[in-house]
């Protein structure tokens, strides 16, 4: 059943990109555009790092909330498995 | 509204003619008594009373209070309230308490509004029926046994059942204006990058804004004078400030040029067409110049986000793997949700020379340019917000009729640009809204003729 519901879902993937494919043919090239602005701030304006409080706190909200850590408190990961 | 508008409220509530105390309970007990059927509320702020006495504190006391002082908020699931939970509707999320305020959440707290509860929504934003929620429907109360419109449905419903005096959604390609049109409120779409989204569990990056929905638009342009402008820790924003959008709503529209476009027409039921045109008629008696605008490729549109959408919400899951704070999404999340990681992935495998993301994007350009000229020609577009009239709560539609209710309102988020819905009339006593989309950063003109039409609607009654 699951696999039917997969490769339903994945027959409908093909829908969209063969409609997007077939209404976008004839279009011209042109330049990508990444958000609704022609620029982005990555920069803060006040070019200072976050006070040491703010840091602080974000560590224990972050420490509270992280999956899993070694015995020494750092964040474990592994890698996911939707990479492999 | 409590028989009165939001103007008139704020007004009683800083003045202490009306207590921020006494505005939450009316509002808890209209919940208690109402919610069961409408499921607006996921989860209700216990420390409310609390806050709202804090407010009432302080006007007694002769303080400054906010410009929301004790207006009650709804915000929509997906929106991080520190203490509360954040679940976007989902399994996936469903204990997971924010530890932290979003920005814009931090802002409406700084003006002194009292966030009554957590709403309902489309699973993770993905729907335009209010259906997928895991907490279930919504009902839709303007039109008994219908859609209220997604992904914002409990945050719409909750205005349009004055459960709550405002509150937020967020708009991907629709989420705020489809609902508020279907449940006859106002709804508002900032510009992308005018709103922060820090702290906004997100459906699709490069679209996605926080929007407000009121019973009237100055409600909307109250909320966005509080959640609007620059923040300093978000890359993708206009280096802006907030503005007025109260002081000048009742300006003189004389001259302002209304475009509208045939597609429109080509693309929505008759029945709508001839409500939203009698709207767009008022508009002209008003003092406006009604312009016909170029809009040759909308209807690629909704392939072009649809794809688009795909590839940034697989990438956005990724986190949701089943650590610590939540379920693996893949595992508990609902058909649509999953069917959009899916896809997703999907296309994102089948991404090479830039054939489909980048090409997309290239679209998006193509759009926004085309919106962009119209938006010369025309100070606003006005049209139909969705094409079609609501349906009948669980009734199965395929996901491409979902699909559908689309087509009118992605555009504005291809282009980054403003739209706003106001109640145009009603079928059948379905409200049908009008959409008025604006350029880049001008809310304050959309803002002006919603609020025109607006008292032209009142003013027939």
């Amino acid at each position: 059943m699951a696999g039917k519901k997969e490769k339903d879902i994945r027959k409908s993937a093909e829908q969209i990109v063969k409609s997007f494919t077939e209404a976008t043919r004839i279009l011209p090239e042109q330049k990508e555009m990444y958000y609704g602005l022609d620029s982005t701030n990555i920069m803060r304006p006040d070019g200072e790092p976050s006070s040491r409080k703010s840091r602080e706190n974000f560590s224990r909200r972050f420490r509270k909330i992280m999956p899993s850590s070694d015995k020494e408190g750092n964040l474990r990961v592994e890698v996911a498995e939707w990479t492999e | 509204m409590d028989g009165i508008n939001i103007k008139q409220k704020i007004g009683a509530l800083k003045t202490g003619e009306l207590s921020a105390l006494e505005n939450v309970e009316r509002k808890l007990d209209l919940i208690e008594k109402i919610d069961g059927e409408i499921n607006a509320f996921i989860e209700i702020n216990p420390d409310v009373r609390a806050e709202a006495e804090a407010i009432d504190r302080n006007v007694r006391e002769g303080r400054n209070v906010g410009k929301l002082a004790g207006l009650t908020i709804g915000i929509k699931s997906n929106i991080g309230v520190n203490g509360m939970r954040a679940t976007c509707a989902s399994r996936t999320l469903e204990d997971y308490v924010s530890t932290n305020d979003a920005e814009a959440i931090r802002r409406v707290k700084e003006a002194d509004g009292v966030i009554i509860g957590m709403t309902n929504m489309d699973e993770f934003a993905c729907g335009s029926s209010g259906e997928t929620s895991a907490f279930g429907p919504t009902e839709n109360p303007a039109a008994r046994g219908r859609i209220p419109g997604g992904s914002s449905s409990g945050s719409a419903a909750a205005v349009a059942s004055e459960l709550c005096d405002l509150s937020l959604g967020t708009d991907t390609g629709g989420s705020v204006r489809n609902p508020a049109c279907h449940c006859g409120v106002v709804g508002l779409k900032p510009t992308y990058g005018l709103v922060p989204r820090q702290g906004l569990i997100d459906l699709a990056m490069s679209f996605d804004q926080i929007a407000p929905l009121s019973p009237d638009v100055y409600g909307a342009a109250l909320m966005m004078e509080v959640i609007a402008g620059r923040s300093p820790s978000e890359c993708t924003m206009f280096d802006v400030d907030s503005v007025s959008y109260t002081d000048d709503l009742l300006g003189d529209l004389n001259g302002i040029r209304v475009g509208i476009s045939p597609k429109f027409k080509e693309l929505t039921d008759d029945k709508i067409i001839e409500v939203v045109d009698k709207a767009i008629g008022n508009l002209g008696d008003l003092g406006t110049e009604i312009v016909e605008v170029k809009l040759p490729n909308l209807e690629k549109g909704m392939p072009t986000y649809y794809l688009i959408v795909s590839v940034e919400f697989f990438s956005a899951t990724r986190k949701f793997d089943g650590r610590r704070y939540g379920k693996k999404i893949e595992e508990v999340c609902g058909k649509e949700v999953l069917r959009r990681i899916i896809r997703g992935r999907h296309i994102s495998k089948r991404e090479f020379k830039g054939k489909f993301y980048k090409r997309a994007l290239q679209v998006r350009t193509l759009i926004n340019r085309e919106l962009k000229r119209a938006l010369k020609r025309a100070d606003v577009i006005a049209g139909p917000t969705v094409p079609k009239l609501p349906h009948k709560l669980g009734v199965e539609i395929s996901p491409d009729e979902m699909y559908a209710y689309d087509y009118l309102t992605v555009p504005a988020n291809l282009g980054g640009l403003c739209g706003g819905v106001v109640k145009a009339g009603e079928i059948d006593g379905i409200p049908v809204g009008l959409q008025v989309q604006g350029r880049q950063l001008e809310e304050l003109s959309v803002l002006k003729v919603m609020k025109s039409l607006e008292e032209a609607n009142s003013n027939k009654k």
